[in-house]
């Protein structure tokens, strides 16, 4: 079920245009999708932009600074000039690199990143594709960025890259686990995968949202944002971005343009997950009438995603083989019997 | 089936550090994440100060001692002028000595709240040291009014102080204090029942007391051990003996009694600074006839000071003459370095940089 | 529990931190705005100049010079025909200096100075060792405190007489019943070694 092509006004004035050009039919709807795309990606990477600005200003003011206040109103394009300081860069690579895999891992990790806004539903009928499959798209697409992890460790020729490239992960493939448990544990009570479905099983009041509606719902969300700042190698569980360890990331021999990718990857990464969130628990872009749907998304998207960046300036960082007993040894009974209860309560009928 | 072979690699944690310990090196042989060895590498910062006060003269040396640990300039400078002050027989004024006491307190209370921030950002959390800077500044601003500089003060000569503090310092200073004692409600609650900083602190780097006497181990990560010994109180100096205060003292000896036990010398710190704020009397600030050509009597005199990071002493030699003829000087941070591959070992390497932290090392101390 | 305990720490962390997001930064915009420099200040070394005359105030006692601990001070002083002094250069490495301010303290005439400057970052190391035209013009406009009893400034040949003001103060009489000099920078009782009245033989050692 296609929503977003058909029913934006700007999509159908572009295939009447094209139809109108004399292009045959099967020319028409490829050149729309490939306009979506652009679009989107354009949307992301201004999002992506407004993300980086704005860790660094909420980092600032909560160590009483300023942050960036140069570039613009309290440095609003910084962000756009530190990207053009990375396109001139030089492009270092190690000579004895593996060409293929080190060429190709940030473009994996990018590509990943993006894959999973086919389905995120920004509005009330603005979503690119309502796949009846769409948060378990999601949970597999993200998946992906591990498959960067490790070419990006392994075709940097370097011991300690090579390291910290298996040490991120398998973080990221441990709180894989607790994170779909706790999407499941939501899902029961849905019935249905489809992203638009979930948004629209919380219309209503405020009390209809997953996170207070259910009696595992807090738990769920709690797992579930402690789950996703680990898939987002954030503090605290940033042991490969650290400088502080020995071992640095998996990111140390890139540089210029290549290091940019893997930086607004992890940005655009936060987004998605704080969106999943959102959806799953908050009410997608349920609220008020007098306030379209997508800036209710927006707002509560940013709420969450402020959450995560309060995490990373407050909280110290868990050592590995912490992070990892952390996420077998308690993360995963927890949800399990999380997710049992919740289907008791399904089975029962104990829920409204 | 051939049986896994791995190989123990050596890693250099080199002379540039992301946290601010200094230019040390710490040679690490690892086994996979384990560190089985450590051998420090030290002399980056070797600036031969002690053969160049072999040719300057007495009051010529002082702000030279400033440099020797330059986050407690205020202790280095009276480590030294109550070395020349014993050998010459020099009576220093009270109100010199109220003065001296109240600045290397506060320099004390500096000192920690920088270790305070160094060690959170160390371990991970980046914002405590933007706060323990924040109230550190309050007290250098007390200092840079009243002798002028920030680190390094020339500000303790021998014989008393070398200016007088300003009629606002009294109020400014009691302010500064109550703002570091309220933050200090902060500070705990940031990090202290933290359970991730429990987990990254509590049980870690045990230093086991009689290998920390074995090895003059003094100060802080003395006291964390449980050892009971303060040179303020064992041997006093200036007028700690006069104030009513506690040592502070740990049981355990692991990370995290170490920084508690810092946290609890600021507490003591500030009493020590409030009681002498309240008795401070009118008089000179500097003894009468010493002059800056200040020649010490023959002999020889070691002093001793309780330093934020243990025992800083000072043993000079003179023959009379203008120049003393030999200064050695001996710093606490040098002990905590060389015990560290004692007992830090088989322990992965995000502990090695825990317990690097929490021993707070100064690398000027450590090689003059 | 031990799970509560955990969850309510790490909810007060959080709750510390964000309390900080309304507050006001502490820190300010530099160049732009600058922080008020306390009056004791210790910054670059300069040579003060009579506020009349505009002449250095120096008096080449080279007094400066054998306190520096870092031989920073470098002092061109020749006797002339008449075997009085005179001052030639004086030179400031402040790449050595390490503002201690002891050249200050030993002054007796006024002449030297740490001023409250501190930008004074050079592209090259060279350009850190300043002449005595650099000093004076350094020091045209730092507000001091003339405590000389009277006026006796040496006679300046070679690159100081090129200075302002060169050679143009008249010596003047010292002043019938006039009382002890106030303390320089506020210290009481330091027996400086000019705590005795000066005359211009022993003033010049």
């Amino acid at each position: 079920m296609i929503v977003a092509l058909e029913l934006l006004p700007i999509f159908q004035w572009l295939g009447e245009l094209l139809g109108g050009l004399g292009l045959p039919a099967s020319w028409i709807d490829p050149i729309r999708y490939g306009a979506l795309g652009v679009m989107m990606f354009g949307i992301l990477a201004v999002v992506a932009l407004f993300l980086v600005w704005w860790e660094r200003k909420i980092a600032a003011h909560i160590q009483q600074r300023f942050g960036p206040m140069r570039h613009g109103w309290h440095g609003w394009y910084q962000t756009i000039m530190d990207a053009i300081k990375l396109l001139q860069k030089e492009d270092v690579r190690v000579a004895t690199r593996d060409k293929a895999v080190f060429f190709w891992a940030p473009v994996v990790g990018f590509v990943a990143a993006f894959l999973a806004y086919i389905v995120i539903p920004w509005g009330d009928g603005l979503i690119v594709a309502d796949l009846n499959i769409g948060i378990l798209y999601i949970m597999a697409v993200t998946t992906f960025t591990v498959i960067s992890l490790l070419m990006a460790g392994w075709g940097s020729h370097n011991k300690y890259a090579l390291l910290g490239g298996m040490r991120s992960a398998a973080q990221v493939v441990s709180y894989e686990v607790p994170m779909v448990v706790s999407v499941l544990t939501v899902i029961i009570f849905v019935g249905s995968l489809s992203m638009v479905d979930i948004v629209k099983s919380q219309q209503g009041l405020i009390f209809n949202w997953f996170v207070f509606r259910l009696p595992m719902g807090p738990l769920a969300f709690l797992t579930f944002i402690v789950a996703a700042t680990a898939e987002a190698n954030r503090t605290p569980f940033d042991i490969p971005e650290a400088e502080q360890e020995l071992v640095a990331g998996y990111n140390i021999e890139y540089s210029g343009m290549k290091f940019a990718m893997f930086f607004l990857a992890e940005f655009v990464n936060m987004f998605t997950v704080s969106a999943v969130a959102v959806t799953l628990f908050f009410g997608g872009w349920n609220g008020w009438e007098f306030v379209p749907s997508w800036i209710w998304f927006l707002f509560k998207t940013l709420l969450v995603v402020l959450l995560l960046m309060l995490f990373r300036w407050t909280y110290p960082r868990l050592r590995v083989d912490q992070l990892m007993e952390f996420a077998w040894k308690f993360l995963v009974p927890l949800t399990f019997a999380n997710l049992i209860v919740a289907g008791i309560f399904k089975y029962l009928g104990w829920y409204w | 089936m051939a049986e896994l072979r791995t190989e123990e690699f050596v890693v250099n944690m080199g002379p540039h550090h992301p946290s601010t310990h200094g230019v040390c090196r710490l040679m690490l042989t690892m086994d996979g994440e384990i560190v089985t060895k450590i051998e420090p590498v030290i002399g980056y910062l070797h600036r031969s100060i002690e053969k160049i006060c072999e040719n300057r003269t007495y009051a010529q040396c002082v702000p030279l001692m400033d440099r020797v640990e330059y986050v407690t300039a205020m202790s280095c400078g009276y480590m030294f002028a109550g070395a020349v002050e014993k050998l010459g027989g020099i009576e220093v004024p009270l109100r010199a000595q109220y003065l001296r006491t109240i600045m290397l307190e506060l320099n004390r209370i500096a000192s920690h709240l920088l270790f305070y921030g160094v060690t959170a950002m160390d371990i991970g959390a980046y914002t405590p040291f933007l706060y323990g800077l924040r109230e550190r500044e309050l007290i250098i601003d007390l200092f840079e009014e009243t002798c002028g500089q920030r680190l390094t003060y020339n500000y303790i000569r021998i014989g008393g102080v070398s200016q007088d503090i300003r009629p606002d310092f009294v109020p400014k200073c009691r302010e500064a204090l109550n703002v570091i004692s309220a933050k200090m409600s902060d500070y705990t609650g940031l990090l202290n029942e933290n359970p991730i900083w429990i987990h990254r602190t509590k049980g870690v780097g045990v230093l086991p007391a009689d290998l920390a006497k074995a090895y003059g181990v003094s100060g802080p990560n003395l006291r964390a051990s449980g050892v009971n010994y303060d040179i303020r109180r064992n041997d006093p100096y200036l007028l700690y003996d006069k104030f009513d205060w506690n040592v502070a003292v740990r049981p355990n000896g692991d990370c995290f009694d170490r920084y508690m036990l810092r946290l609890d010398e600021i507490m003591q710190s500030i009493r020590i600074v409030t009681q002498a704020l309240d008795g401070l009397p009118d008089g000179e600030i500097m003894a009468k006839g010493v002059t800056v050509n200040y020649k010490a009597p023959a002999g020889e005199v070691y002093h001793r000071v309780e330093n934020s990071r243990g025992e800083l002493g000072v043993y000079i030699q003179s023959d009379g003459g203008k120049k003393p003829v030999r200064v050695k000087i001996r710093g606490g941070s040098y002990n905590s370095l060389m015990v560290l591959p004692h007992f830090a070992t088989n322990r992965m390497i995000a502990d090695l940089v825990a317990i690097f932290a929490t021993l707070d090392v100064i690398m000027p101390e450590v090689d003059r | 529990m031990g799970i509560l305990n955990d969850l309510k720490a790490l909810a007060q962390g959080l709750g510390i931190a964000g309390k900080h997001l309304g507050r006001h930064a502490v820190t300010i915009q530099y160049p732009e705005q600058r922080d008020e420099i306390p009056e004791r200040s210790r910054g670059m070394v300069v040579l003060l100049s009579d506020k009349e005359t505009g002449e250095l105030n120096c008096t080449a006692c080279m007094l400066c010079e054998r306190t520096c601990p870092s031989s920073a001070i470098t002092i061109d002083a020749p006797r002339g025909e008449d075997k009085k002094k005179q001052l030639a250069q004086f030179i400031v490495d402040h790449s050595l200096c390490c503002f201690c301010g002891m050249c200050e303290e030993a002054c007796n005439f006024s002449a030297i100075k740490l001023a409250q400057k501190y930008e004074f970052s050079m592209l090259k190391a060279s350009d850190l060792i300043w002449d005595i035209k650099t000093l004076q013009q350094w020091g045209k406009d730092v507000p001091y405190e003339d405590t000389r009893r009277r006026k006796n400034p040496v006679r300046k040949v070679g690159a100081a007489a090129e200075t302002e003001g060169a050679n143009m103060t008249k010596d003047s009489e010292p002043e019938d019943g006039e009382e002890k000099k106030p303390a320089r920078t506020e210290r009481k009782d330091k027996p400086a070694p000019a705590a005795e009245p000066v005359n211009k033989e022993e003033g010049q050692q």
